[in-house]
């Protein structure tokens, strides 16, 4: 069975339209990333696969239950955190979880055994008895990441589930969403950052201006724009001067200055590679490293969604 | 929005509405504006209308009771959704497996256990300090609890006004509650009032639960113990309806 099935879904706000048209299938047991700018339609989707908006046209059904006819059956199956960590700051750890449990109708001994369990995953065992207003951003993360697993739902919801996090945390939550996966749960992601998508998702969705621009595993994504390839070279002093030169070789699309390198996005990194390096040995510069690089997936996501750069294509590196 | 109800996610609803009433009390008893708008407005406009008249403190409790029943009933809801709605803990209770009903009804209980309580400990104090007893404690307790939910009930209408600002909220209640009681019989009695006067407090529930209240204490009613009984049960049904639906009008 199918954990999401989305066909033809659209949302319109009077006469904006946020979801258009969107449809997916996710298979049980999948990590699904769902990547856009920020306005693409991202939140619009969730809100309806979780029937708290209703579409205006198309269909959606979870674990085989449709989201609208049979909303509360979808939701029980569901564990939800949403993008702000939304915990009653004057409850303890401990009775958040409790009144979460209560509404997913998780019965006293279960609920108060998945507490402590989950209470120990996320390292928060120690601060059960505190009120929530006293925890790190991190710590708050991690009791909502608790929250949306105390009914131990077979399809995870997490929307930037570890946006300005602290290392400790991003780590454990990352570890505990490989051992959801690992356990057979379906989780769909929606992140900003791309390098999480990368690495934990299975496949991966683009969305920009309520479309999907495409849906494939993030390796195929890579090879479908091979146009966006790069010459990364790494200097001991770049100067403006080294960068107006790079930026003059011929097949150069863009000029990227990431640090003391710099990446030169072509369609032929050999020959770019051949000229840059003749570029350098006249003006007697020698470069400390150099790689030529695939595209990444966040190429793959400005490609599709005809993001600007902005400030990167100067070549003077403003 | 959904097409499956059945038993089990009435039973659902319950315990859902039954949680929400209990994080309610446990979160919101000790807020301020809950204080001051539910028990302390309603004590010093009673007072407000006591001063220099030659009637005992001891005859006040009725109306005291009536319009802290109101006032307090009334003020969780509008206090705690806004808020609920700025930390997006009302995100959480949205997409709960829950109806909206059983929201709307967790909220009014727990409205109309905080008021109720109130209302209970005004009773005793008054039985304690100022030696006023009941007529009849049943219909008395009835009183309180109904008119509690009913105003609680009420709340939840208000709350539905998609804000973040209590204060918003408060305003529009309070559009609402200053008139009932001038209206209801609280300081004017019915029987004085003219027919036009009388007129409008028929719309008013706050005119029914005083007039309960009022038996619960004295023994005497202006309607009769049942047509205030369903009249209020009436109000209820009416301000639970309108609250879910206003609560999905609004969640769009």
């Amino acid at each position: 069975m199918s954990a999401i099935v989305v066909t033809g879904l659209t949302k319109k706000f009077g006469t904006l339209t946020a979801v258009n048209n969107v449809s997916f299938t996710v298979p049980e047991g999948e990590i699904f990333g769902y990547l856009g700018p920020n306005g693409a339609g991202k939140t619009t989707t969730i809100r309806i696969l979780t029937g708290i908006t209703a579409p205006t046209a198309g269909t959606a059904a979870i674990l085989g239950h449709d989201i609208v006819e049979e909303t509360l059956t979808a939701r029980s199956h569901m564990g939800i955190v949403p993008e702000t960590s939304n915990i009653y700051d004057d409850l303890t750890a401990w009775q958040n979880l409790m009144f979460t449990a209560e509404l997913y109708r998780v019965g006293k001994a279960e609920r108060e055994k998945r507490a402590q369990e989950l209470l120990e995953t996320f390292q928060l065992l120690d601060r059960k008895d505190d009120k929530v207003h006293g925890f790190s951003k991190g710590m708050k993360r991690r009791l909502t990441l608790a929250m949306g697993l105390v009914n131990d739902p077979r399809l995870l919801f997490l929307d930037e589930p570890t946006s300005g996090l602290d290392v400790q945390s991003n780590l454990i939550i990352k570890d505990v969403i490989r051992d959801l996966n690992d356990r057979g749960v379906t989780v769909f992601l929606t992140t900003h950052n791309i390098e999480e998508a990368n690495t934990l998702c299975h496949r991966v969705a683009i969305i920009n201006r309520g479309t999907i621009a495409a849906i494939d595993a993030p390796e195929r994504l890579k090879q479908a724009i091979q146009s966006v390839q790069s010459v990364e070279l790494a200097f001991d002093h770049m100067g403006t001067e080294v960068l107006e030169m790079l930026h003059r070789i011929p097949n150069v699309n863009e000029v990227r200055k990431e640090g003391d390198r710099v990446r030169l996005y072509t369609p032929d990194p050999g020959s770019v590679l051949e000229a840059a390096m003749a570029s350098l040995k006249v003006q007697g510069i020698r470069p400390l490293s150099v790689n030529t690089l695939g595209p990444s997936l966040e190429d793959v996501f400005v490609k599709l969604t005809g993001l600007d750069r902005g400030h990167n294509r100067d070549p003077k590196g403003k | 929005m959904t097409m499956e109800y059945s038993l089990y996610h009435f039973r659902n609803d319950l315990h859902g509405a039954w949680a929400i009433a209990k994080k309610d009390l446990v979160i919101y008893y000790l807020k301020p504006a809950i204080y001051m708008s539910g028990l302390l407005f309603p004590l010093f406009m009673l007072l407000a209308f006591a001063v220099g008249k030659s009637a005992p403190i001891a005859t006040l409790i009725p109306g005291l009771i009536a319009i802290t029943s109101l006032f307090s009933a009334s003020s969780i809801e509008p206090v705690a959704i806004p808020i609920e709605r700025r930390t997006k803990t009302f995100d959480r209770l949205l997409s709960a497996p829950i109806s909206l009903f059983a929201l709307v009804l967790g909220e009014s209980v727990s409205g109309l256990l905080f008021s109720g309580s109130i209302c209970l400990a005004l009773f005793i104090g008054g039985a304690v300090l100022l030696r006023t007893a009941a007529f009849s404690l049943p219909v008395l307790l009835l009183a309180i609890a109904l008119s509690c939910f009913t105003f609680a009930a009420m709340g939840a209408v208000f709350s539905a006004y998609p804000t973040e600002n209590v204060g918003e909220v408060m305003s529009l209640l309070n559009l609402v509650r200053l008139p009932l009681i001038f209206i209801s019989g609280v300081f004017v009695p019915l029987e004085t009032m003219p027919p036009w006067g009388m007129a409008v407090a028929r719309i008013s529930p706050l005119t029914y639960g005083n007039d309960l209240v009022r038996y619960g204490f004295e023994g005497t009613t202006h309607f009769g113990i049942a047509v205030d009984v369903v009249l209020l049960l009436v109000f209820t049904a009416i301000f639970l309806a309108l609250g879910n639906f206003l609560y999905r009008k609004f969640n769009e």
